[in-house]
């Protein structure tokens, strides 16, 4: 068994950048991509988040004229469970952090 | 983005899939067209199961953080086995209700939704389907070339099934739309 020692330790500074980014709200973008169809994703973001057609026809189209748009945002946790179901059903989504 | 014009490609009045007014699917395609479903995708899965590194399957793994490597790695480590096993699942679902004569669950048209995007985006993937070539004379004249090679000929049956499943899955989500 490894018995406990006393050994001068390096001790870690919070780096200021990431506690300051830590209480900023994580964003959800879609990408655009040439091969999904815009009624596939269009029901995607309905399905997922519950928005409505229009809402979710206006972020398809955000997506495939401006090339991304934000379709939620929260947590970390909560923006990396979004992720994950948008990579489920094949969309292209990734996180960072909100930058306002 | 896709063009939701793939319902053109293939002239038919009615749909391959159609919502009941019972909320569940019927989805009713010709024998052949179910045996060359049912060998694309046992292909994708033998590929997911067998293949680490495929150019084509990349898409189906995208980047979660995409300025951020060190979160991604840690990302993927945690969710890549999650995500592969959630696509085996639903090819698994879709293998069964292709042919199948009983009505299909909410949770089965959608296995098979995405079964059939999965198959897309790989296959699009290989063709690099980009933005442009949507509506594009050019590409469509390539069918009229008489003098193409083995590779341009396997190029155009890709090309012919990447419309076939745009066609399939519009009628697919047609369908799934009406329950929203």
């Amino acid at each position: 068994m490894a018995t406990a020692s006393v050994q001068p330790s390096q001790v870690l500074e919070p780096d200021v950048d990431d506690a300051t980014k830590s209480d900023k709200p994580w964003i959800v973008i879609v990408w655009n991509d040439p091969i999904n169809l815009m009624s596939y994703v269009t029901f995607v973001l309905q399905k997922l988040f519950g928005y409505s057609l229009e809402k979710a026809t206006e972020l398809m189209l955000d997506v495939h004229h401006k090339g991304r748009a934000v379709v939620s945002n929260g947590s970390r946790e909560r923006a990396e469970f979004d992720v994950y179901r948008l990579h489920e059903h094949g969309l292209w989504a990734t996180m960072e952090h909100e930058t306002l | 983005m896709g063009n939701d014009g793939a319902r053109d490609i293939v002239k038919i009045n009615k749909g391959p899939v159609v919502r009941t007014k019972h909320g569940t699917f019927k989805l009713d395609l010709p024998k052949d067209h179910c045996e060359v479903l049912t060998h694309l995708i046992t292909e994708l899965r033998d590929s997911l199961l067998n293949t680490t590194d495929n150019k084509s399957l990349r898409r189906l793994f995208p980047t979660a953080y995409h300025n951020d490597a060190k979160k991604d790695a840690e990302y993927q480590r945690f969710m890549r086995e999650e995500l592969l096993a959630s696509r085996l699942a639903s090819i698994e679902t879709a293998l069964t209700v292709i042919g199948a004569s009983n009505e299909l669950s909410e949770s089965e048209i959608d296995a098979f939704a995405r079964s059939i995007n999965s198959l897309r985006l790989v296959i699009g993937t290989t063709l690099d389907i980009a933005e442009s070539d949507y509506g594009d004379p050019s590409i469509e004249s390539r069918q009229f070339d008489s003098h193409e090679t083995e590779s341009d000929e396997e190029k155009l049956i890709q090309s012919d099934l990447y419309d076939y499943l745009g066609w399939l899955l519009e009628w697919t989500v047609g369908a799934q739309s009406e329950g929203l």
